[in-house]
């Protein structure tokens, strides 16, 4: 074969080349982008910026239902009752309020009803130096003993703020101890979290990887 | 020699082939090869068939956001919402919000507080419009072991009954806006910059998608549109800003902006008002009464990558 | 007028240059030309869906595009390499090869602004780069730095490569001050180019893996070793393209002719050849003695062939008396280069290279010739001035001696060994003291927290570089085998190393400590393929066209339909009486 019909060769193979290639970018063969994992959209509890629970607060606020805090429907004023307690120091509670969950303070040790209940009058809350104050006014009394907690809150430094930060241009809400912490067990609750985060490239992040000795 | 054509013009007889015999051929061939390769390279362009939306003239010409005359800027704004409101059926309010005199933003985070329930990250994502497939997030917490904040250390995709775990904290992180950022620094185009209230913002219109602000940031805060961002229709927000949360295109940079469409109305961003458990903390610093002047007064304060000199406006701290 | 013709002339020789050559151009070109066609189509589709096509994420935000632009930015830089030995050293070997160290800077740089466009999210808004008509941040962006570097040595190498060819075209001696001062200031702009671009990856606080003042030197040793290492591959395939394949493929060549056994040469043959070459009577005695070890004399009868294309023998020829054709086979046409008279040489180019003969020497009557075989030729050019006559007449051509191949050699080597002592600088500064910003070294090296994908990577990048130094420092790779095989080593090396081996770790852990791998999609793969192509491409037709005219073959003297000068009557004349010569000269040429 000599270099004139190798070089004719070559041309009429390039434009066969070229030509096949012309019809393999129409048919778009290749390439396509992998369709994008479906990612559900995430439930709306988890962008609702309403407190954890529904303060006594809360309620009067918002003109619920307040007949949980009519206490003297049942209970007689200035007559205290007693407290029995357990061999641990522990307060059992009386069979009538047997669904409330105690824990408030670190090994229990603020259980006691009446540390924060007025004995003579269960509608009202009794700080130590005998102010009385109504149910959804407990933030006065949370504050008679978490001083710098109630320091903090009321900078607005601990608890939550909604609302203007800007306070000329608008208001702001500073949410009460209880819509957060229940008072008798006031500890944050755990919660289920929302999803984490779907990466875009699933194949090369690791599965949960395990906290060895590092 | 003995061809004719040579004995005209011996010296140059190759570089003339019509003279030649078997040339004809040559130049035929060649010119079908030339043919054939440009077709090839028009077919080659085919999917750019399926090349929809991708940018208007205005929007090509548009001017750098600092060089927008209050007028330009207006039928920027109204070209937006006409291009949302088409795409999403939904017409939004976008405005130009501008920073308030005497504002320098700070952000504070209470590791303490922080329970890891990633509200934060979705009202984030719902406020701002963020893409939700491909997932765009700006805030990605980190599960910390208790008494290192070694991050290799870090969980990013725990998954628990609930949280908090014991034995762990857990560290929220997001664009810092930092009082001296590395991206703005290494922006070739001055698409981000820092204002004035301390935001570092994003013309979403200027931006080149060059991505070396993402490989800048020390704290893998900016993120990009790989392609298309997808909203649903029914979770848009319409309450919008043009260096805010309007929806973003292709092949741009974005980031956390501090939600820049509350914050510069006067309101609290919507990470700050959804966290359940008030660990996060935003205001004015110049304001000596706002509650982040007197965590940074009174709190034990820190910041990530101190070393690195980017001066954060993002500060952690623990109690108790 | 008549000049902006001229110029239009030019430049339309030059296109059609680039479209016509021999099949093997085709092969080659076409090839390339298809595989540039699937890059853009594969862009296409990247333009459209976006960056989603390849395997980019937000923790791995860049990869091989930006990889091989820190690659091509090196093989640019190292256009200078050439550059320095013969403007600074006055390297002689080199100095016609220079422009192929430019040459391959333009292919280079327009392959690094490719890479970087494709890498681009929105390409459409270029325009915002433009300084003035958009926000340029510059000084402060080292991107901005980069752009303006990178284009300005662009257009630097461009000016310097068109003076120069436009200059040989024209058959005038290109101007010192329109040339010297830019190759000047392209030697400290090479330099630039390459650290502003390094500087992109140290200017970044954030990444300890990259945030060290060593990224830069590492980056300059290894563009001076990777860059003048392809040169060296680069030029000996010009070398063999430029020198035609024998023409007893094309069946029309007769054989050379026999000179019989002549007679041994002496000093009196000398001092017939310096009637006609009066600068050989300078010559010392003791150098006419040295260089008459193994001359001949040969009386040889007219249409002889005294030497044939593509014949590989290496005796070099003066002429006593007479008159001496040379041919060169062109397609299928011959074309006559040059006529040399008494006192003219020919073969020397072989002689002294080792490259097959490029042209076929025809004896126009009965000639005297004398012989000297290759080492005899190169004592002789201990002489100074005969060394200058000689290599000013070679210089009408291209030539690529083993010397310069040597010469560049050296450079390599050197580079490579200080690229490896760099890179144990490099190691026990990531390794020595395990510190937490260690990380990304330790994933690139050894794998972290159970990702090793880049280790087998950076593995071969290190077994490469170490086999190229040390074949380079033994005197083994004097030979061009090994030569050859110690430069495609490093240059393969110095790919990963600075390509997979520094952008990708660089991202690996990313800030937040999150531990994402990266892989090129098919897409990718192929725009990065296609680009390659597309340099490689511009660099055969910048080589398809500088060549020629470098040789003299393309220049303005042969312009069709321009005045004849007086050595194109020689020749018109001559090709008319050789065609009535039948059965002698003339039919030997079919």
């Amino acid at each position: 074969m000599n270099a004139d019909t190798k070089t004719a060769a070559v041309l009429i193979a390039s434009a066969v080349l070229f030509l096949a290639l012309a019809a393999a970018f129409q048919r778009d063969l290749w390439g396509r982008p992998a369709a994008l994992p479906a990612i559900p959209l995430v439930d709306p509890v988890f962008t609702n910026p309403a407190p954890t629970r529904v303060s006594a607060a809360d309620l009067k606020r918002t003109g619920g239902d307040m007949t949980d805090f009519e206490c003297n429907t049942c209970h007689e004023l200035n007559k205290p009752g007693n407290l029995r307690f357990d061999d641990k120091g522990q307060v059992v509670l009386p069979k009538e309020h047997g669904e409330l969950v105690m824990h408030h303070g670190r090994n229990d040790r603020n259980n006691n009803c009446f540390n924060c209940h007025n004995p003579l009058n269960r509608e009202e809350l009794l700080t130590k130096d005998g102010h009385k104050l109504r149910i959804w006014e407990s933030t006065r009394l949370c504050a008679s003993c978490h001083g710098p907690t109630y320091r903090d809150w009321e900078l607005g430094v601990h608890g939550r703020m909604s609302g203007y930060w800007n306070r000329a241009l608008g208001p702001f809400t500073r949410v009460d101890c209880a819509s957060c912490h229940h008072p008798h067990a006031p500890i944050f609750a755990p919660r289920p979290p929302a999803p984490g985060p779907h990466p875009l490239r699933p194949a090369a992040v690791p599965p949960a990887r395990q906290h060895a000795s590092h | 020699m003995n061809d004719p054509a040579s004995k005209q013009n011996p010296a140059w007889a190759w570089s003339d082939p019509a003279t030649v015999p078997g040339m004809n051929r040559r130049s035929f061939l060649r010119a079908t090869v030339a043919a054939a390769s440009g077709l090839a390279a028009v077919a080659a362009l085919a999917p750019l068939r399926e090349l929809k939306n991708f940018t208007s003239v205005d929007e090509f010409l548009q001017k750098h956001y600092t060089e927008l005359t209050p007028e330009e800027m207006a039928r920027v704004l109204k070209r937006i919402e006409d291009e949302v409101e088409k795409q999403y059926g939904l017409r939004p309010h976008v405005r130009d919000y501008k920073p308030m005199n005497g504002v320098e933003f700070v952000y504070c985070l209470n590791l303490t507080r922080c329970i890891g329930c990633r509200k934060c990250v979705h009202a984030c994502v719902a406020e701002n419009n963020q893409s939700r497939s491909p997932e765009i997030q700006y805030i990605r917490v980190l599960k910390m072991p208790n008494g290192t904040f070694d991050v290799e250390k870090a969980e990013h995709n725990y998954a628990p009954e609930s949280v908090p775990e014991p034995g762990f904290y857990y560290m929220p992180v997001q664009c810092h806006q930092c009082k001296n950022p590395p991206c703005v620094k290494v922006c070739p185009v001055k698409a981000t910059w820092k204002d004035d209230d301390g935001i570092v913002v994003i013309d979403y219109n200027w931006c080149i998608g060059c991505r070396y602000c993402e490989a800048a940031c020390p704290y893998w805060a900016r993120r990009f549109n790989f392609t298309a961002p997808s909203i649903p229709k029914e979770r848009l927000n319409p309450n919008m800003s043009y260096l805010g949360n309007r929806p973003r295109q292709q092949g741009v940079m974005e980031k956390c902006h501090f939600c820049i469409q509350r914050t510069r109305a006067g309101r609290y961003p919507a990470c700050v008002e959804v966290c359940p458990a008030g660990a996060r903390k935003f205001g004015n610093i110049l304001d000596p009464d706002s509650e982040v002047s007197h965590i940074l007064k009174d709190k034990r304060v820190f910041v990530l990558k101190e070393e690195v000199g980017t001066l954060p406006r993002f500060f952690y701290y623990f109690e108790i | 007028m008549r000049v902006l013709k001229s110029n239009f002339t030019f430049l339309s020789r030059c296109v059609r240059l680039a479209f016509v050559s021999d099949w093997r151009y085709y092969l080659w070109v076409g090839a390339l030309g298809a595989v540039c066609l699937l890059g853009l189509n594969a862009y296409a589709k990247q333009f459209v869906h976006g960056l989603v096509v390849t395997g980019m994420s937000d923790q791995v935000s860049w990869g091989v595009y930006i990889a091989n632009f820190t690659f091509l930015v090196g093989v640019a830089a190292a256009a200078v390499m050439l550059v320095i030995p013969v403007y600074i050293y006055k390297n002689e070997e080199l100095e016609e090869l220079v422009i192929f160290g430019e040459l391959l800077a333009v292919a280079a740089i327009l392959m690094c602004l490719a890479f970087v466009t494709v890498d681009l999210g929105r390409p459409d808004r270029f325009w915002h780069l433009m300084p003035g008509i958009g926000k340029f941040h510059f000084p402060g962006s080292m991107l901005s730095w980069d752009v303006i570097v990178l284009n300005g040595y662009l257009l630097l190498n461009v000016y310097i490569c068109g003076y120069m060819l436009h200059s040989r075209y024209r058959g005038r001696h290109p101007s010192k001050w329109f040339y010297i001062p830019f190759v000047f200031i392209g030697i400290v702009w090479a330099v630039s180019i390459h650290t502003v671009t390094a500087f992109l990856y140290v200017g970044l606080g954030g990444r300890p893996f990259w945030n060290s003042a060593i990224v830069a030197p590492r980056f300059l040793a290894s563009a001076f070793t990777a860059g003048p290492a392809l040169i060296i591959l680069a030029l000996q395939v010009v070398r063999r393209v430029t020198s035609y394949r024998s023409p007893g493929e094309m069946g029309l060549e007769r054989t050379a002719t026999d000179l019989g056994s002549g007679r041994a040469a002496g000093l009196e043959d000398l001092d017939t050849l310096a009637v006609h070459l009066p600068a050989l009577r300078n010559v010392s005695k003791e150098i006419r003695h040295e260089c008459l070890v193994g001359a001949r004399v040969f009386e040889v009868p007219p249409g002889a062939v005294v030497t044939r294309e593509g014949d590989t023998q290496t005796n070099s020829f003066f002429i006593l008396s007479g008159r001496v054709l040379m041919r060169r086979q062109e397609g299928e046409n011959f074309r006559i280069v040059r006529i040399l008279n008494a006192g003219g040489l020919f073969g020397e180019i072989a002689a002294l290279t080792g490259a097959p003969r490029a042209a076929t020497a025809l004896t126009d009557g009965p000639v005297q010739l004398l012989r000297l075989p290759a080492e005899s030729l190169r004592r002789l050019m201990r002489d100074h001035k005969m060394h200058s006559l000689i290599k000013s007449g070679m210089a009408r051509r291209v030539v690529i001696t083993d010397r310069a191949l040597l010469t560049l050699r050296s450079i390599v080597q050197v580079s490579m060994i200080i690229n490896v002592f760099l890179l144990f600088n490099e190691l026990f500064k990531e390794f020595y003291t395990e510190s937490l910003h260690g990380a990304s070294a330790k994933y690139l090296f050894f794998g972290l927290h159970g990702y090793h994908a880049l280790n087998p990577w950076i593995w071969t990048a290190i077994t490469c570089n170490l086999t190229a130094m040390v074949l380079l420092i033994l005197p083994v790779s004097r030979s061009l085998k090994f030569l050859d095989i110690a430069c495609v080593l490093a240059v393969v090396g110095i790919w990963i190393e600075k390509g997979m081996g520094l952008v990708i770790p660089g991202f690996i852990p990313t800030p937040l400590g999150e531990m994402v791998e990266y892989t090129p999609s098919l897409n990718e793969t192929l725009i990065c393929f296609g680009i390659w192509a597309f340099g490689l491409l511009c660099y055969t037709v910048l080589l398809r066209v500088a060549v020629p005219i470098l040789q003299g073959e393309i220049s303005q003297a042969n312009e069709p339909g321009s005045g004849l000068q007086d050595s194109d009557v020689q020749l018109r004349t001559l090709v008319e009486s050789q065609s009535s010569h039948k059965g002698r000269v003339g039919s030997a040429d079919h």
